[in-house]
């Protein structure tokens, strides 16, 4: 087995690495890709979705006018009702018992730190990073629900209206993780559903 | 009476339907053993880790984490300092931690060093620990414990000493600190088998005189002064993590992957499992396209054979019309005889394929890691099999027409 996972890293793999000397960072943003983390503990199963804001209301600088601000507005509500989302087999009983859901702005660089930590720095360098973050402004959609069931075993599968609900939805990396261990699914408009049979 | 017919005639052509039978044979066998290693493969790499709910390391992909932290594939790009291992294990989520550390060899094998936390928390094949076969564990400094795989390949048993290497492909040696073997363990199929364990503490004294990766030349630190020193390690490769809750994990990932002092990776073992498996896949795939052409090519390889021998029974078809046969009959008689050939062969195979497991088996977990399942038939099989018998029948129409067109034409007097 070693052989085959060494021929197939030859062709297959990159590494990146990034020095931390100077602790800079920024998180992985795709268009088109959505996140997806779900945890099962007991009876308890949790969705946590972080989605660029382009596959949602299909910009990502801060709301201008006020088509935009209504536009946010409107996705903001469609993520409170969890059924716009996603939708859980109704034999397992599940019930909503926490939500949050929020628009995140990609932050301002901890612009105060920064200050603090590189004063000898030269200022106009810094602002010229931050006209270009205004310019590339990318936003997120955070959304989390948390469900007590009945019968969480029962959950066999996962269907997801999201993909309907929100045309510009592209792809949703699913994470899962469950007492019978983790793993990935990938998941597309054409066929909106995991399989989590035998893996809760 | 049709059977007993197509019996019949079968035998009286013993050779040629034996060596039909035995070539649809083999390449159902290819077929079903390419299933089977691949199946296997994807159950053994699985099974190497369970129960670990985050692998941490330096900044890199998740499949090379995976790698070298589980597979001992490929090198760590970075190690990671003590501090934000502390940093990370303090958390309230983390609920115990193994940390790794990787760099040395012995005669090709990884030395990972570690703490006794490894062999209370390491689980493979959903769930099993790791167990002493003999010995005992590192008491010492100056102890090792080597996997089944070491112990049986280099001929080692407790008490034998060794030498540890600096680096995987180098000729200098820490020969100023022998080592002793203290511990076997029990085969496990996994990469542990061709681990030499240490402790975190003899990693850090094996390099008491080394510095960025050279021996300071001429300075030889006794023994005995080493083990007074303070051995508390600097830094690790990796480190597996449980966590208390499962609803906490996401959380503790993203404030590993965001950790400001260092740049650190988490992984979810599973998820990274998946992602090295759908590259796998991509071969898996070829191998299964190849078995399945070799397939349909025997299928082909009948009809030839059934089409090649009417000629020959024309006579034989002349006496079944004879008889009263219809020229449907006769058709029948030949898809019969497809089928009782596909049924035989189905036989034939899965005995040869049980045989070449059972024979192989030993080989292929010695060889590659790959405990081969040697197992009932899956369901599935048993629908490639139906498929395949109804293939074969389908197939066998088009001579079965053609001797239909003979039949009529011929009667019982046969004109060539």
């Amino acid at each position: 087995m070693k052989y085959i996972i060494y021929i197939l890293l030859s062709f297959n793999l990159m590494t990146f690495t990034i020095s931390a000397e100077e602790t800079r960072q920024v998180d992985k943003h795709e268009h088109g890709v959505g996140e997806l983390n779900i945890a099962v503990e007991g009876s308890t199963i949790e969705f946590e979705f972080m989605i660029p804001g382009a596959d949602i209301v299909g910009f990502e600088y801060v709301a201008k006018n006020d088509e935009d601000i209504a536009k946010i507005n409107q996705a903001l509500k469609t993520f409170d009702d969890y059924t716009n989302i996603f939708t859980l087999p109704s034999n397992s009983l599940c019930e909503l018992n926490g939500q949050k859901v929020a628009l995140k702005e990609e932050d301002e660089h901890d612009e105060h730190e920064e200050h603090d930590e590189h004063e000898e720095h030269d200022e106009h360098e810094e602002h010229d990073e931050h006209a270009e973050h205004a310019e590339e402004n990318h936003n997120e959609f955070y959304a989390k629900y948390s469900f007590e069931c009945g019968n969480i075993n029962a959950i066999k599968e996962v269907n997801f209206p999201y993909f309907a609900t929100f045309t510009n939805s592209g792809e949703l990396e699913v994470q899962f993780i469950s007492n019978m261990g983790s793993t990935s699914f990938g998941v597309e408009g054409d066929k909106p559903l995991i399989n989590t049979d035998g893996k809760i | 009476m049709l059977l007993k017919l197509t019996f019949n005639s079968l035998y009286a052509r013993l050779l040629t339907v034996g060596m039909t039978v035995f070539a649809i044979s083999l390449s159902l066998m290819l077929y079903m053993s390419v299933e089977k290693l691949r199946t296997s493969a994807y159950t053994s790499f699985t099974d190497t880790i369970s129960q670990t709910d985050l692998i941490v390391g330096a900044r890199t992909s998740s499949v090379q984490l995976l790698l070298y932290s589980v597979f001992r594939i490929g090198n760590a790009t970075n190690n990671i300092t003590w501090e934000s291992y502390e940093d990370v294990i303090n958390k309230k989520e983390v609920a115990w931690s193994v940390p790794i550390s990787l760099g040395d060899s012995h005669k090709g094998f990884r030395v990972m060093g570690t703490n006794s936390e490894f062999f209370k928390r390491y689980k493979f094949r959903g769930g099993q620990s790791i167990e002493l076969e003999e010995g005992n564990k590192l008491d010492d400094l100056y102890d090792v414990i080597i996997g089944a795989g070491v112990a049986e390949k280099l001929n080692y048993s407790v008490g034998t000493p060794l030498i540890v290497s600096h680096g995987l492909q180098s000729f200098s040696d820490h020969d100023d600190q022998p080592f002793k073997v203290s511990g076997i363990l029990a085969k496990t199929g996994t990469p542990v088998d061709n681990t030499v364990i240490v402790s975190l503490e003899a990693i850090e004294a094996i390099h008491v005189d080394w510095s960025t990766g050279a021996k300071i030349p001429g300075q030889i630190t006794p023994v005995e002064e080493i083990r007074q020193m303070d051995l508390s390690p600097k830094n690790i490769t990796a480190a597996l993590i449980g966590v208390n809750s499962k609803l906490q994990i996401f959380q503790l990932q993203r404030w590993i992957n965001e950790y400001p002092e260092e740049s650190l990776s988490s992984i979810l073992p599973g998820v990274a499992l998946q992602e090295l498996w759908r590259i796998v896949g991509v071969i898996e795939n070829l191998l299964l396209g190849i078995s399945v052409t070799v397939i349909f090519t025997t299928l082909i390889g009948m009809t030839a054979i059934i089409f090649s021998s009417l000629n020959e029974r024309r006579r034989e078809m002349a006496i079944w019309r004879a008889m009263g046969a219809s020229p449907k009959v006769v058709i029948g008689l030949l898809m019969l005889e497809a089928f009782i050939i596909s049924v035989m062969s189905i036989i034939v195979s899965t005995v040869m394929l049980f045989l070449t497991l059972y024979v192989l088996q030993p080989w292929i977990d010695n060889t590659y890691g790959i405990l081969v399942n040697i197992e009932m038939l899956a369901v599935k099989d048993i629908y490639i099999f139906m498929l395949f018998i109804i293939a074969a029948s389908l197939v066998s129409l088009i001579p079965a027409i053609r001797a239909y067109w003979f039949s009529i034409n011929d009667g019982m007097t046969i004109k060539i």
